[in-house]
């Protein structure tokens, strides 16, 4: 009973994730692409679930579902509609070539993962109820990879200070006009 | 007991590739942006996959990184696009040639 | 003793780069001085040196030293070695000595000149360059010496940068000094293969064993350079063209130092050129026939510093017919009293110019006799010198040679022959010049343009040092009197040994007959240029074929030189432009085009550069899968 439970929410996970992704692609109005990314996301969120990712899957949630959708959509509404054709005038050599190139890498993965990477990844390791909770993540982050946790600190930083700049030197220009 | 990692790992491989069309085959740059957010998802959800394969953290501590470098690069992307907004520039990706050499 | 000579040396290295280094912020005048010092210690240095030799007995009179080891090749080594022995010396002192005379006399010459801090550098660095080319303790170093004194003399000869001339003098001279530098080199190459080492006095132990064709090239080639250098025929048109440089320049190096460096190697490498005793003719017959033709040459020219020049080329004749006979401390004794004679003449005539404003051609000339008296003095005295007039010095140092071919067999004969007519020359042409310039009354152009010597510190300089070159030009003789005692011979016999050695009755009959035929040239001189009484004769011939010098450039010019602009130009045209210069805009143009398509891929676009990214990955992944599949 319980494995067939997660196969059926791997499932409906997974459907979710794909239809929602095409959906962002294919959808004209620029609104309606960034509500099936929170689609998406959403669905990842169950994924990283079923992969004992809770802490992840929380920050999922809040950090991409909670504040950077919320600024697409800001940034879509301040703009306003743009409507443009889902896709560029007619198929040009560089669609095509776009979509063999795009092709080739998933055949390659699929590939790759059906012939099982040489048979590495049948067995499963066994992990701790603490696998993947905020402890865990934490510990690991903080003493493992400290220089990662601090470089990324500084690039959000940097994101940050960028971001103040951009808006200033808009408002210099659309003050100038 | 659920799918195995494989099964994770191709979904991440079709996902990564809805994003690669979305962000060679569209025109706005926002829709662009969102295409690059999946494709960043896909890798994250590939890091996880693994990381609870091998049983080490280290998987999500990458993913963790990720996301705030995504969530960085966003701030920064959506700042440009405002700015050419303001700017009166038309915002289709095939007009911004102004590094063209 | 050692430690002397190096100090000589290297003193005026040192000032050259004292001078060069404090470029503009000495006043020009200090430079003058600083280099004029320096030669003076070398000077002191050398003086030293020889009294310390004085004190060793005469077979132990030869102290090599080295410095350090400057190249090995395989078991050949050379190095920065000198030789301190009686011929070193003695060149040591007349360089340094007659040099000082002459950079000092340069302070009151060069005063007012733009570019004094480079003309004394120049100098100093000659004495240095001179100084090492006869200091040298091996083949190698002597070389060295030679190349530099003739940079130098290149330098110093286009002293005038702005004036076309004297580039063209200059190169002129280096060209025909490279030639023989390379002959030179030939034969130090046989030497090395033969020998093993250039080291005098390994060599000359050695030398005995070679025989054969490569001793004559050897000669041969040590020979080319010394022509070269000295200008004796065929390399001779380099002299007179080298008078385009300063007064002092052409007192320093091409009447006493360098040009005398081609009798230096005859003398110092006696040993090999005795063992090829045939070159030893050869370069006794080339003294003589340049002794005569510079001779006759000298008689028409109209420049006053080039009637110094042949006269010094002619002197030099007598030099190497002294070295060609292997009469050694003869050819050094005329050396050394030419040094001072031909200097003076040459700083008097710079007295001369200076005070006609540069002006040098005699014609314009006339009756600065009571206009200079001192200088006229001096000239008067460098010129009864030059022609062999007791008691002043040239007459004890050419009779000997002319006598000591009398003692070289027949062919010895012709020599004396042609040394008693070249003694004729002399005294006309000399004393042609001396009363062409001083005698008779002053010309329109002296009236309108003589300007006395000022009297400042500077030219006190001048004054004083053609002074010193007087009493030496007067004294310097006394230093071997044939029959009554020979110092020199005597101080140098460890290192060149005379092979020939006239008898008491022939030096006198030779002595007698020179200062006989120098007297009628004399004689004839004063009738035809003086008083008139004699006309000049009317050869119109042999004028132009004098006033041509033989027709020697002319020559050069169609053999060397128009084939040479031919072959130059034929390489521009078939080779330069299509192939090298051709092949290089090719490249230049290739890659303009290339980096031209290659710029075409930066087309600005997101969605080309991201089709790049997809692209390369999916390429790469298929790599990696295909290798580790």
């Amino acid at each position: 009973m319980g494995d067939a439970l997660v196969w059926l929410i791997w499932f409906v996970a997974a459907l979710g994730c794909l239809g929602s992704g095409i959906a962002v692609i294919s959808f004209s109005n620029p609104f309606y692409s960034a509500i099936a990314l929170i689609g998406n996301l959403a669905s990842l969120a169950v994924l990283y679930l079923l992969l004992s990712a809770e802490f992840l899957a929380a920050a999922q949630v809040l950090v991409y579902a909670g504040a950077v959708m919320v600024m697409f959509l800001f940034v879509i509404a301040y703009i306003g509609r743009d409507a443009d054709a889902p896709f560029v005038g007619g198929p040009s050599w560089q669609a095509i070539a776009a979509v063999i190139a795009a092709g080739a890498i998933l055949v390659d993965v699929v590939v790759a993962i059906g012939l099982k990477a040489g048979g590495r990844l049948s067995d499963e390791a066994d992990i701790g109820g603490a696998f993947g909770g905020p402890a865990d993540v934490g510990q690991v982050f903080l003493t493992d990879h400290l220089l990662a946790f601090e470089i990324t600190s500084i690039v959000l930083l940097v994101a940050a200070v960028g971001g103040v700049i951009l808006g200033s030197e808009a408002r210099k220009r659309a003050a100038a006009q | 007991m659920g799918p195995d990692v494989s099964w994770y790992i191709v979904l991440s491989a079709f996902l990564f590739t809805i994003g690669a069309m979305g962000v060679l085959l569209r025109r706005s740059p926002l829709i662009v942006l969102l295409s690059l957010e999946i494709m960043l998802n896909s890798a994250n959800l590939a890091l996880i996959g693994f990381a609870r394969h091998l049983g080490q953290t280290d998987g999500q501590v990458f993913a963790l990184a990720v996301m705030a470098v995504a969530a960085s690069e966003v701030v920064v992307g959506l700042g440009l696009i405002v700015a050419l907004h303001r700017s009166d520039v038309s915002l289709d990706v095939d007009k911004l040639t102004t590094l063209r050499g | 003793m050692i430690a002397a000579a190096w100090i000589c040396l290297f003193s005026p290295l040192a000032s050259a780069t004292l001078i060069t280094l404090l470029g503009t912020r000495v006043p020009r005048k200090a430079t003058g001085y600083i280099a004029t010092f320096s030669v003076l210690v070398s000077f002191v240095a050398a003086l030293t040196t020889f009294f310390l030799l004085l004190g060793d007995s005469p077979e132990e009179r030869s102290h090599p030293s080295t410095l350090w080891t400057w190249l090995t090749a395989g078991d050949f080594q050379v190095g920065l070695d000198i030789l301190v022995d009686p011929l070193s010396v003695l060149m040591m002192l007349i360089v340094s000595g007659v040099g000082f005379l002459i950079v000092g006399y340069s302070i009151g010459y060069m005063d007012g000149s733009d570019e004094e801090r480079r003309f004394f550098a120049y100098m100093s660095l000659f004495v240095f360059s001179m100084l090492l080319l006869v200091q040298a303790g091996d083949l190698l170093l002597l070389l060295a010496g030679w190349g530099l004194v003739g940079l130098c003399s290149y330098f110093l000869i286009g002293y005038d940068q702005h004036r076309p001339a004297a580039i063209a003098a200059a190169k002129k001279a280096f060209i025909m000094n490279a030639f023989g530098d390379a002959t030179m080199a030939l034969a130090l190459f046989i030497l090395i293969q033969r020998v093993g080492t250039l080291q005098y006095g390994a060599v000359f132990e050695d030398v005995d064993q070679i025989g054969g064709w490569a001793m004559t090239l050897i000669a041969l080639g040590l020979l080319g350079g010394a022509v070269a250098k000295s200008a004796q025929i065929p390399l001779h048109t380099w002299l007179p063209d080298a008078m385009e440089g300063p007064t002092p320049v052409s007192a320093l190096i091409h009447a006493a130092t360098m040009v005398t460096a081609g009798v230096y190697m005859l003398v110092r490498l006696n040993p090999i050129f005795e063992q090829a005793a045939s070159v030893q003719d050869i370069a006794a017959g080339i003294g003589a026939l340049t002794l005569l033709m510079a001779g006759l040459i000298a008689l028409v020219q109209t420049d006053i510093k080039r009637v110094i020049a042949y006269s010094t080329m002619s002197q030099i004749g007598y030099m190497f017919l002294a070295a060609g006979i292997a009469s050694y401390s003869n050819a050094m004794f005329h050396l050394m009293t030419h040094a001072f004679f031909k200097a003076l003449l040459f700083l008097a005539a710079g007295i001369i110019i200076h005070s006609l404003l540069a002006e040098q051609d005699m014609r314009r000339m006339g009756g600065l006799r009571k206009l200079l008296p001192k200088t006229y003095t001096a000239t008067l005295i460098g010129a009864l010198a030059l022609t062999g007039i007791p008691p002043f010095a040239g007459f004890f140092s050419k009779d000997p040679i002319i006598a000591s071919a009398l003692d070289a067999g027949l062919y010895g004969q012709i020599l004396w022959v042609a040394g008693i007519v070249g003694a004729f020359l002399t005294a006309l042409y000399t004393f042609r010049m001396i009363f062409i310039v001083f005698w008779g009354e002053p010309s329109a152009y002296v009236r309108e343009h003589f300007h006395a010597p000022k009297r400042d510190e500077t030219h006190v300089w001048m004054a004083w040092t053609v002074g010193a070159l007087a009493v030496l030009s007067t004294v310097g003789g006394w230093i071997q009197v044939p029959g009554l005692w020979h110092p020199l011979t005597t101080w140098l016999e460890p290192v060149a040994e005379p092979l020939v050695e006239p008898s008491g009755l022939q030096d006198l009959v030779t002595s007698v007959v020179a200062v006989a035929v120098a007297a009628i040239g004399i004689y004839l001189a004063w009738a035809m240029y003086a008083v008139g009484r004699i006309r000049v004769p009317d050869m119109p011939a042999l004028q132009r074929l004098l006033e041509h010098k033989f027709y020697w450039d002319e020559a050069y010019d169609l053999a060397f030189y128009r084939p040479a602009v031919l072959i130059a130009q034929a390489f521009f045209r078939f080779i330069e432009r299509p192939l090298i210069a051709g092949s290089i805009q090719g490249l230049t143009t290739g890659a303009r085009v290339i980096s031209g398509r290659t710029g075409e891929a930066q087309t600005g676009l997101l969605r080309t550069y991201v089709l790049a990214l997809g692209a390369g990955a999916a390429v790469l992944a298929l790599v990696f899968l295909a290798v580790r599949g």
